[in-house]
């Protein structure tokens, strides 16, 4: 990340800080001093607090009474005691291994769409923009009437169509995380992610076109064999921050069914949030959180090793 | 076409593109020998093209004719693309049956103490960032960057126990401090990338003229941030606009909610008051959602440059 330009402007720091030049003294006090707004912030309102939920984690804490030290019970419980624990992360997993995937094809799909030049592309580009502007809680709103299992629109087409039973969405336990999906890909499949997507394909040097044209290439074999491999790096990146994004989910649920119908969309992050305020398991929900961002960040380093053999990037 | 022009084109890294995309299309580009399948090719596109948008646009519309139905209209079996009757009513409605007014009055007070938050620190942070060469930088910056990994619901907790030992629950501070503590990792890495760029001289030229170094930053430096902060405030009025959780979690009190929880209380207010008032949520949803599409109909390059400058360095 920005390596190169980020080193020609570091430069080596002084091994003798005591005997500093008054410049460079002056220098460190004017960096501290214009980051102190965020120090402060990142102290009292990152650190500080997430230590003391790695504190709060081995405790017992209800708000009431006093924080009491239990060791590591939270985390063996977590493993051996909460039943909706493993039920509660694998539904998360398959909410990310869906969602992840179509929603990073589908925008690079219609990325590569957009990147003709056609009269009239920027209508459409707008147009596919547009449902990621609206607010989540409105999108819920909307999905709610769309889906809903007697009249909403979506079920009275599907019985126009002859579809005797259609499901029933949000209301089904087997449907509400695919209605959660489709309600998430329309509002974020031709927003951000599309125009990292763009963006990548700008980057894409038009030589390469020229030269897989000189030597026959068809409009789907030039799509195959310059464009996808050069964008490699910005699925890579796509597909990072949306596992990430897709694991940490759970507003969507929440306002949707809190979870519901039956657990069915109780995500591990909904599961840590009703510990914390809904049964004010303070501690057991600080350990839970810490074991979540363990694992993300796992996730995310296993995705980094990964990378080095898939993606390739250009110039190197 | 490209392949005979005499300037090298500059080897550019994938996705390292800083500007918008203005859809010149690369692969269309190179000539092709047969000009009736680039025809084809070119039909396909736009009915793939008009079909997506179909799909992308309907939602929307339907959030405007639904709004509009009465909701016998929008509960009959037979679906009703647009209402008999536009009940404009509706709206009104909305506004008598909850505080909707009062809702959308305390979500813009929180974008506007937190906008002008985030521009004053973030750009402070960044320019430190960007300019400066101070003892344990590297260290610092990653630190910044690292918070962007951690998930938010491992700081919320204590953060809310912070709080209401603090006795500022059900008001506004939790969901403003942050924006004048620094503004959030995304919004100062985007405004350092986008400083990293403006050539050092000018601010070598000003302090040499005798310029101290906050008057460099507020005078020569930020007057040429306009982009880049007129994203900073539109990521924040976004992020603020959208936000759930926190007004959720920290207002307690009715009538300090914001339009995004007032309109999920609505939602979840119990049915028996009034009858199904599917319509009126979705009038709720369309009066969320308008300030928003007004935002980007005035300021549409800037919701697409701020995502490409961040992405992108990679």
């Amino acid at each position: 990340m920005t390596r190169d330009s980020y080193r020609m402007t570091t430069m080596p720091i002084p091994t003798t800080p005591r005997r500093m030049s008054p410049a460079k003294r002056r220098e460190n006090l004017y960096g501290y001093l214009f980051m102190l707004p965020w120090l402060l912030g990142f102290l009292g309102l990152f650190v500080g607090p997430g230590l003391y939920s790695l504190y709060l984690s081995f405790t017992k804490y209800d708000v009431l009474s006093k924080p009491e030290f239990i060791g590591l019970k939270n985390y063996v419980d977590m493993f051996t005691k909460d039943d909706l624990f493993w039920p509660s992360l694998l539904r998360t997993a398959y909410y990310a291994g869906v969602s992840v995937p179509l929603s990073v094809l589908g925008s690079m799909f219609l990325a590569i769409l957009l990147n003709t030049k056609l009269r009239g592309i920027t209508i459409y580009r707008t147009l596919f923009f547009m449902p990621s502007l609206v607010p989540l809680v409105a999108s819920v709103v909307l999905f709610k009437v769309l889906l809903n299992s007697d009249f909403g629109l979506v079920n009275q087409g599907l019985r126009g169509l002859g579809v005797e039973n259609p499901p029933g969405w949000f209301a089904d336990s087997n449907w509400a995380v695919p209605s959660l999906i489709m309600m998430r890909l329309w509002g974020s499949l031709g927003g951000t992610q599309m125009i990292i997507f763009l963006a990548g394909l700008q980057g894409i040097p038009t030589e390469m076109y020229d030269a897989a044209a000189i030597d026959g290439a068809s409009s789907w074999q030039k799509t195959r064999y310059v464009t996808i491999p050069l964008l490699t790096p910005t699925i890579f990146f796509n597909t990072v921050l949306g596992v990430i994004g897709a694991l940490q989910t759970f507003a969507a649920a929440f306002i949707a069914t809190e979870g519901g119908p039956g657990f069915a969309t109780w995500f591990f992050a909904l599961h840590i949030w009703k510990q914390a305020f809904d049964y004010f398991n303070m501690g057991y929900a600080a350990a839970l959180a810490w074991f979540f961002a363990i694992l993300i960040v796992v996730l995310t380093l296993i995705q980094m090793r990964l990378s080095r053999r898939l993606v390739f990037y250009y110039g190197e | 076409m490209a392949s005979n022009s005499p300037n090298p084109a500059p080897i550019v890294a994938p996705g390292a593109a800083a500007v918008m995309p203005s859809a010149a299309g690369a692969d269309q580009s190179a000539n092709e020998s047969m000009g009736q399948r680039r025809r084809l090719g070119k039909v396909i596109t736009y009915v793939l093209l008009t079909l997506f948008g179909i799909g992308f646009a309907f939602p929307l519309f339907w959030t405007l004719s639904s709004s509009l139905q009465t909701w016998q209209e929008l509960r009959s079996y037979t679906p009703h693309f647009w209402p008999a009757e536009p009940q404009w009513a509706n709206y009104a409605q909305v506004f008598s049956l909850v505080p909707f007014g009062r809702w959308l009055l305390n979500s813009l007070t929180i974008v506007f103490i937190n906008i002008p938050g985030t521009i004053f620190t973030a750009t402070m942070t960044a320019y430190a960032f960007a300019r400066f060469n101070f003892v344990g930088k590297n260290i610092w910056f990653m630190l910044l960057l690292s918070t962007m990994m951690i998930p938010a619901i491992v700081t919320f907790i204590p953060q809310y126990l912070l709080f209401f030992n603090l006795k500022l629950v059900d008001t506004y501070v939790p969901l403003t401090i942050g924006s004048w503590l620094g503004g959030g990792a995304f919004m100062i890495f985007l405004l350092r990338q986008f400083i990293m760029s403006i050539p050092r001289d000018l601010d070598e030229a000003a302090l040499i003229d005798g310029a101290g170094p906050f008057r460099v930053l507020w005078q020569v430096i930020v007057p040429l941030m306009k982009p880049a902060l007129s994203t900073v405030a539109i990521l924040q009025f976004l992020g603020d606009w959208n936000d759930f959780f926190g007004p959720f979690i920290y207002l307690n009190t009715m009538v300090k909610y914001t339009a995004a929880v007032g309109l999920r209380t609505f939602q979840a207010m119990p049915l028996e008051v009034t009858d199904p008032r599917d319509h009126l949520l979705m009038a709720g949803a369309a009066i969320m959602t308008i300030p928003v599409l007004i935002v980007f109909a005035a300021a549409q390059r800037y919701f697409v440059s701020g995502v490409v400058m961040s992405g992108l360095k990679l």
